[in-house]
């Protein structure tokens, strides 16, 4: 083969949700597609993951998946060290490494007060950071992490596949506010379908049209691929502990309408059914991080698609870091073959590869960081200068209670229901909307349960705050035997939590740059090959925050009239800390990472186009979530396979078949 | 993985019942539950194997010679004297008791003494094993399984679950047995 015909008719950069899909539906085509994949590649078997999983201290999201081949406790992955990303080759965000320095940190970013102050023998009292002229709260954490392995971050997706609302999708000019996506809502729906099936969707279409009083409408005599997924006794409570509860749209009378709040099952992708030979879930409680049995799905099943119509070949380890362009082309992707000896010694190898089409679709601050690494770190597709801006997440606020019989959580899939009814409505024109996530895992994730409670009673402490001293005073009780039990059992049994998920603003100053030195140009932090890392920024305008005061309001009044009696708590100071209107709240990341190359109708203020085609490069497409304009009010997996779908149609019509 | 080093001292059967029915009083749970007469995990003695390590012989083998001498009180009375709830600090004795119990309930070992902050539990110091997480008693007290580790089948999360008394609990009053 001469070196002027290439063998591939696409390369794909990242094999997780997009790049998979694309290249199935490229592969059927009869085109070869070669994916390059930065980190390891899918295990054998998954127990490899569950192990891993198992034995970490903390249950992190990426604790099953390794960085590098190695489980934590051996030789390349010390028990109580965190990897340093100098030393990895494809070294990732971690729960972990928040608010570190950038020596465990592979995002750099600004440190909490906290974590400045932690060798300080006598640190000053904690402080959230300060808003600026704008009522913007800057130089935050961004607090979602995501994988660089075979697969991708979706392997620790919870499922949730809800569609967007019409409004989501067309904010601007509804609201005023924000962005409006280049896609009508009608085209969305028939990618949302395919989406569905590909993914095994388990919902019913009776349960979700109350919803149509925000808007959430269905083609008539549409079915998901499943029947719905039961709700837990957690939503069961939650449900009928709500009936009748109206919230005001604002808290200041700019929208005094009464919204109803009420509960509607979670459309997921989580088989109720054996589909597409894999099996029925059976409520590991264990979405997040991993499922144990493949009844959620997760990339791994669509590379396998891939791989079966025998035109997609995959290269793991295979760090791209170049992306050539001749004019309007992309003509070629340099890329490091990475290894690394049992030493932990990282060998590579720079390769290059041509195709007709490139596909980036690493992950929205990865495309990012391989757009503005690209011509010698000057960047490429970004007349826009939108690169890497307008980075979102959904911020989630945690609320968490005890409800006043048991409800018994810890069972089922780690959420099966939300309240979507407060996702629309005029108050978008002055808040954020949010969506409302009722979890099946008492206070997990509030609090690290069941191990924060167990080790309260057990050594007499009230990290948990439901040990307090008896009578007020004095130290909170030491248990052992049957006390013990039934005084676990008392509170495991009615713990529950909400998660509340923002459609936060995009704006142009929370962004994704490559941390050079401002005078030198040179790598102020690399990775164990070498590559500038990715350096983030990021902030809350009181839109969002307005959005997390009504969150609060709305939380206490469904625990309210429960009966549930709440325990959230803010703390200051910390990562996700901050303060709006005097009062301290905290977000965590949901993982929802948008808006690094918007899409829109206009290249000059956008980066690609529907179908996630560069304005600027032709035959290069920008895929992912990081194409969303706005985060909208519903988990993004599945809006942006749909958008997969249309960008391997616009490729294969780009391929002349 | 730290795997456990087995302690120089020799290791009784005898020990390792003692260590078991001494586990059930000391956790509310049955000693067959524990220690089941034919044992596939073995958890008994990899608990008692890897607490010696940690602590040496010496203090497990007086822990366990102040149980021999109350064992024929009722499990909640010694519970209560080996754990001292009702004193205001523990001993270490005592201290290495609530490892014991930690142990059993989260399968990690928590370093005695050591007491979390900032609003969550103590870091442990390992997880002892896969077995150890998946056996955990602690996902046996709220009726339900270990996250990642589900026995049960579709929909049941729309259910009551069993009760309690059907998770292995010693719900009488009779001396962890």
């Amino acid at each position: 083969m001469s070196a002027n015909t290439p063998k591939y008719d696409v390369v794909i950069v990242g094999a997780g949700v997009s790049g998979n899909l694309i290249a199935k539906e490229i592969g059927l085509a009869g085109k070869k597609v070669l994916i390059l994949e930065a980190g390891l590649p899918v295990p054998d078997s998954r127990e490899e993951y569950m192990e891993n999983f198992y034995l970490a201290l903390a249950k992190t999201p990426e604790s099953p998946y390794p960085a590098l081949a190695g489980r934590q406790g051996s030789q390349v992955n010390p028990v109580g060290e965190l990897p340093k990303p100098a030393t990895l080759p494809t070294p990732r965000a971690t729960v972990l490494s928040l608010g570190q320095s950038p020596e465990t940190s592979y995002l750099v970013q600004q440190e909490p007060f906290n974590e400045l102050h932690k060798n300080d023998p006598n640190p000053p009292p904690p402080q959230n950071p300060p808003t600026d002229e704008n009522g913007n709260v800057r130089g935050l954490q961004f607090s979602s992490t995501f994988e660089r392995n075979g697969g991708g971050t979706s392997w620790h997706w919870l499922g949730t596949s809800l569609r967007e609302l019409e409004n989501d999708i067309r904010l601007k000019t509804k609201y005023g506010h924000g962005e409006d996506w280049s896609l009508t809502y009608s085209e969305l729906q028939e990618l949302w379908a395919l989406a569905e099936k590909e993914i095994g969707v388990s919902a019913s279409v009776a349960q979700q049209e109350p919803l149509e009083v925000v808007g959430l409408k269905y083609p008539p005599g549409y079915q998901y691929p499943m029947q719905a997924i039961p709700m837990s006794m957690v939503d069961q409570a939650v449900s009928s502990g709500v009936a009748g509860l109206q919230v005001p749209g604002m808290l200041d009378g700019q929208d005094d309408t009464l919204y109803d709040v009420f509960v509607t099952p979670t459309p997921a992708g989580r088989n109720s059914e054996p589909y597409d030979d894999r099996r029925v879930c059976a409520g590991n409680t264990n979405c997040i991080p991993i499922c144990p049995i493949q009844a959620k799905w997760d990339p791994t099943v669509t590379l396998g698609k891939a791989l079966d119509t025998g035109n997609v070949t995959v290269s793991y380890q295979s760090v791209a870091y170049n992306v050539a362009i001749d004019g309007q082309s992309a003509t070629r992707v340099d890329y490091y073959e990475w290894s690394r000896d049992a030493g932990g010694n990282i060998s590579k190898v720079s390769k290059s590869v041509s195709a007709k089409v490139y596909v980036l679709a690493c992950h929205a601050i990865e495309n990012a960081k391989l757009l503005l690494l690209s011509n010698n770190w000057k960047g490429i597709a970004n007349t826009s200068d939108q690169v890497g801006r307008n980075l979102m997440d959904h911020p989630l606020y945690l609320t968490w209670a005890l409800a006043p019989q048991p409800i018994f959580g810890y069972r089922g899939p780690l959420a099966t229901s939300g309240i979507e009814s407060l996702r629309d409505g005029e108050f978008r024109k002055y808040r954020s909307s949010f969506r409302m996530e009722i979890g099946n895992e008492g206070w997990n994730f509030s609090k690290g349960d069941p191990y924060t409670t167990t080790m309260d009673f057990i050594q007499g402490t009230n990290n948990s705050n439901v040990n307090p001293p008896p009578g007020g005073s004095g130290q909170p009780v030491r248990l052992g035997g049957l006390k013990l039990v039934e005084q676990l059992n008392n509170i495991f049994t009615r713990q529950f939590r909400i998660g509340c998920m923002f459609d936060q603003s995009p704006l142009a100053e929370n962004r994704v740059t490559l941390d050079l030195d401002k005078e030198t140009g040179k790598p102020n932090h690399v990775d164990g090959l070498g590559l500038p890392r990715p350096k983030v920024e990021y902030g809350l305008d009181p839109y969002t925050m307005e959005g997390f005061r009504m969150a609060a309001y709305v939380c206490s009044k469904v625990y309210e009239r429960m009966g549930a009696m709440e325990f959230t708590t803010n703390g200051g100071g910390g990562v996700g800390d901050f303060t709006y209107k005097g009062v301290n709240y905290h977000y965590y990341g949901a993982g929802h990472v948008v808006g690094t190359h918007r899409m829109g109708d206009k290249p000059k203020a956008s980066v690609v186009d529907a179908s996630q085609r560069s304005h600027d490069v032709q035959n290069l497409w920008i895929v992912g979530s990081g194409s969303f304009p706005t985060v909208c009010t519903a988990n993004p997996t599945l809006t942006l396979m749909g958008l997969a779908f249309k960008s391997a149609k616009s490729i294969l019509a780009a391929l002349g078949s | 993985m730290t795997r456990a080093i087995p302690p120089s001292i020799p290791i009784l059967d005898s020990d390792i019942q003692d260590f078991a029915d001494m586990s059930a009083a000391l956790t509310g749970f049955q000693s067959s539950v524990l220690k089941p007469a034919l044992d596939p995990v073995g958890l008994a003695r990899e608990y008692y194997i890897f607490a010696v390590t940690q602590v040496g012989g010496t203090a497990m083998t007086t822990l366990l010679n102040a149980y021999r001498a109350i064992k024929a009180q009722t499990a909640r009375q010694i519970a209560d004297t080996l754990l001292e709830t009702s004193g205001s600090s523990p001993s270490p004795q005592a201290q290495l008791a609530q490892s014991i119990v930690a142990m059993w309930y989260l399968g990690a070992w928590y370093v005695p003494g050591v007491l979390g902050g900032g609003g969550f539990a103590p870091p442990p110091l390992q997880v002892i094993s896969s077995a150890a997480y998946t056996n955990g008693l602690v996902w046996r007290v709220m009726q339900s399984h270990p996250m990642g580790y589900s026995p049960f089948t579709f929909g049941y999360w729309s259910q009551v679950p069993a009760p309690l008394s059907s998770f292995g609990v010693n719900t009488g009053n009779g001396g962890g047995q």
